[in-house]
């Protein structure tokens, strides 16, 4: 079993009994805190089998941005498709969980991105809009779901994201997708606000199926990135933007509040990660603070205001958390 | 072993500790990084906003008041830290003092000032004595930390004088080479990083040294600001770095000063297996993601082309896949 013990945990031991340092290094071994030679180079072998992937992600990438005007239109799709297929062929032969299939699933997600890139680089459609990302991601779903690593999933949820993000904010009311959305029953905060339940719906569906594709790092990923929309949402609500939001600025309050309340209950049920009440809490204490300035009238005690509420409510909710975390454990130890 | 408890026993039968010693202390107040980081990203932003709402309501604009706003706010920080030793209802004020204190002390000190090494020096000094002064274990982290990106400022002002401020690049795509002629950018290199990497190294293995004495209370902020400086400290001088390099510095022409973001990704690593060596995972991915950042940082600055760099992460990555392949064998067959 990997010990769970922390430094300052240990550090407080060594002081308690007075620990000299023979004593000390024995306690750390017994602790088991310390990988024997064997984990330490499983560690580093892994690292530099991911490192090895990434790396030839990253050439694919900076080859298609190159944009190499030796090589023709046809042949820079050809070799792209070339890689394709070779990497889905050969995921086919070695098969994930091994990593040569795992690897070969990213890189063929990654490829994926970098031939709807070199589209939209080739017909001028762009390099850099949300149509591209919201292809890649649906495109590149299924080779997530068989990809079974968490990387593979996280770099499909990064790159689902910054589809939405794109969307909402960087070309709000532009691309195809706002010429069928767009109109008085569809305003950019409602586009904030979907992209935050999206994300949520997701964290909750992977919560419940537990899924190996999806480790925990990578669920609060996805839950971060819902309380990154639902916190912009209850910030445009609290400050009455109105050009953002429109006459639904109403919803960006209340949606944020009901999405709080349903994870901070949800993990006090559960009773076993505090990452999701950390998230909520700060989502809770940003948007609060940004309807300081529009409730005190904006004078010189507005910043005194804003200082007080960042104090008083990161005390008071990092004091919660902490103790909720050591009553947890106990509980699990227990 | 996953609990005090259970290790207390075991030290009890090892005889590490008398049979009849206490039992375990209460475990001490440890947060998961998370929320220190949300706690110290609160602390950081309620102390602007204290020396903003200081500025407003009363104008100061002679050193002394600065210094006296200073000096005043740090106090109270000290005071604060000193009587919430063993509690945490007043840190989170304290930090906010602190953090205040401390840019109105650099303000007042170098308001006056317009050259970039006097600026990152007193920087420096002011973070070692903040880690030296304030009795809180996140105070000093935070203090480790800013000094090493203030020692990266020192350090480059010092061997490229009046050009580090300016530009890394001169008009025609060179790089601006004084002190060490040549040599001078590995210099940098192993200058800035070089003492970290060993203070590093050094607390690790003597860490059976200092956990039951006084030091500990320096050492363990210093481990985790040092680790943080590896990882983090390269990007932290990117604002000031795009600013001098400005748009011309993208696709610059082939030198082989392009493979130094490379070697940032290989700091932010050294840092991932040191967070590893010590159990902390929340470093583990801190320096991870700061890896990724420098993979960034290589695709959009520094001289050369992308076509180069494509096949330089080629060679990277072939390079480093057979490694971990190999190692992997390896592992397996020591493990057999």
């Amino acid at each position: 079993m990997e010990s769970t013990l922390k430094r300052g945990e240990l550090d407080a031991l060594a002081q308690a009994y007075s620990l000299n340092p023979a004593a000390t290094e024995a306690m750390l071994d017994l602790a088991g805190v310390r990988p024997t030679r064997a984990a330490g180079l499983e560690f580093i072998s892994r690292c530099l089998r991911y490192g090895g992937v990434l790396s030839l992600a990253a050439a694919l990438v900076f080859f298609v941005a190159a944009n190499w005007s030796k090589f023709a239109v046809f042949g820079r799709f050809a070799l792209l498709e070339i890689v394709l297929v070779a990497l889905v062929v050969l995921a086919l032969f070695k098969p994930p969980p091994r990593f040569v299939g795992r690897g070969a699933l990213f890189l063929a997600f990654i490829t994926t991105g970098a031939l709807l890139a070199l589209f939209g680089q080739t017909y001028q459609t762009g390099a850099d809009v949300y149509e591209l990302f919201l292809t890649w991601a649906l495109l590149g779903l299924p080779l997530a779901i068989v990809g079974q690593w968490g990387v593979t999933s996280a770099a499909w949820v990064l790159v689902l994201n910054t589809a939405l993000l794109l969307f909402c904010g960087w070309n709000p009311h532009g691309g195809v997708l706002w010429v069928v959305f767009d109109g008085n029953r569809f305003t950019a905060s409602d586009a904030i606000l979907a992209a935050g339940v999206l994300n949520l719906l997701l964290w909750f569906g992977f919560e419940k199926l537990s899924l190996r594709a999806v480790p925990d790092w990578v669920r609060r990923l996805i839950l971060s990135c819902a309380f990154v929309f639902l916190t912009w949402a209850g910030v445009l609500g609290v400050i009455e933007d109105h050009d953002f939001g429109g006459e639904h600025i109403v919803l960006a309050i209340i949606v944020p509040t009901l999405a709080i309340l349903a994870v901070g209950a949800y993990a006090l049920r559960q009773r076993g990660d505090i990452y999701p009440l950390a998230v909520v809490m700060s989502s809770f204490v940003v948007v609060v603070m940004c309807w300081i300035p529009q409730a005190s009238g904006s004078d010189e005690t507005t910043f005194f205001m804003m200082a007080l509420w960042l104090i008083g409510a990161s005390t008071v909710g990092g004091r919660v958390l902490t103790l909720l975390m050591r009553q947890w454990r106990a509980e699990r130890a227990a | 072993m996953s609990g005090l408890t259970e290790l207390v026993d075991a030290m009890r039968t090892r005889g590490l500790i008398a049979a009849d010693a206490p039992p375990a202390p209460e475990a001490a107040d440890e947060r998961p990084w998370f929320l220190a980081l949300l706690l110290g990203l609160a602390g950081w932003f309620a102390g602007i906003f204290v020396l903003v709402f200081l500025g407003l309501a009363f104008n100061p604009q002679s050193t002394g008041a600065l210094l006296a706003i200073g000096f005043t706010l740090s106090g109270a920080a000290f005071g604060m830290y000193f009587a919430d030793r063993n509690a945490v209802f007043l840190d989170q004020l304290a930090l906010a003092f602190s953090i205040a204190g401390q840019i109105a002390l650099a303000w007042a000190i170098l308001k006056d000032v317009d050259t970039a090494l006097p600026v990152a020096a007193t920087l420096f000094a002011l973070q070692c004595a903040v880690f030296v002064v304030m009795p809180n274990k996140v105070a000093r982290t935070i203090a480790a930390f800013f000094a090493c990106i203030a020692w990266a400022y020192v350090v480059r002002f010092a061997l490229r004088p009046g050009q580090g401020e300016d530009l890394f690049f001169d008009s025609h795509g060179d790089v601006n080479l004084p002190v060490f002629g040549a040599w001078t950018i590995p210099v940098e290199w192993l200058l800035t990083w070089l003492p970290m990497i060993v203070a590093l190294l050094w607390l690790m293995r003597t860490e059976s040294r200092w956990m039951a004495s006084g030091a500990r209370v320096f050492a363990r902020p210093a481990i985790t600001g040092l680790l943080l400086g590896l990882a983090l400290a390269g990007i932290a001088s990117e604002p000031v770095a795009t600013l001098a390099f400005g748009i011309e510095a993208m696709g610059m022409r082939f030198s082989w000063y392009a493979l130094f973001p490379l070697l940032s990704i290989a700091l932010a690593m050294f840092a991932a297996y040191c967070a590893f060596s010590l159990r902390s995972y929340g470093l583990l991915g801190l320096s991870v993601f700061a890896a990724l950042t420098h993979l960034a940082r290589f695709y959009y600055l520094y001289g050369t082309t992308l076509l180069w760099k494509s096949a330089i992460m080629f060679a990277v990555g072939v390079v480093l896949l057979a490694a971990g392949v190999a190692l992997q064998k390896r592992t397996a067959g020591v493990a057999a």
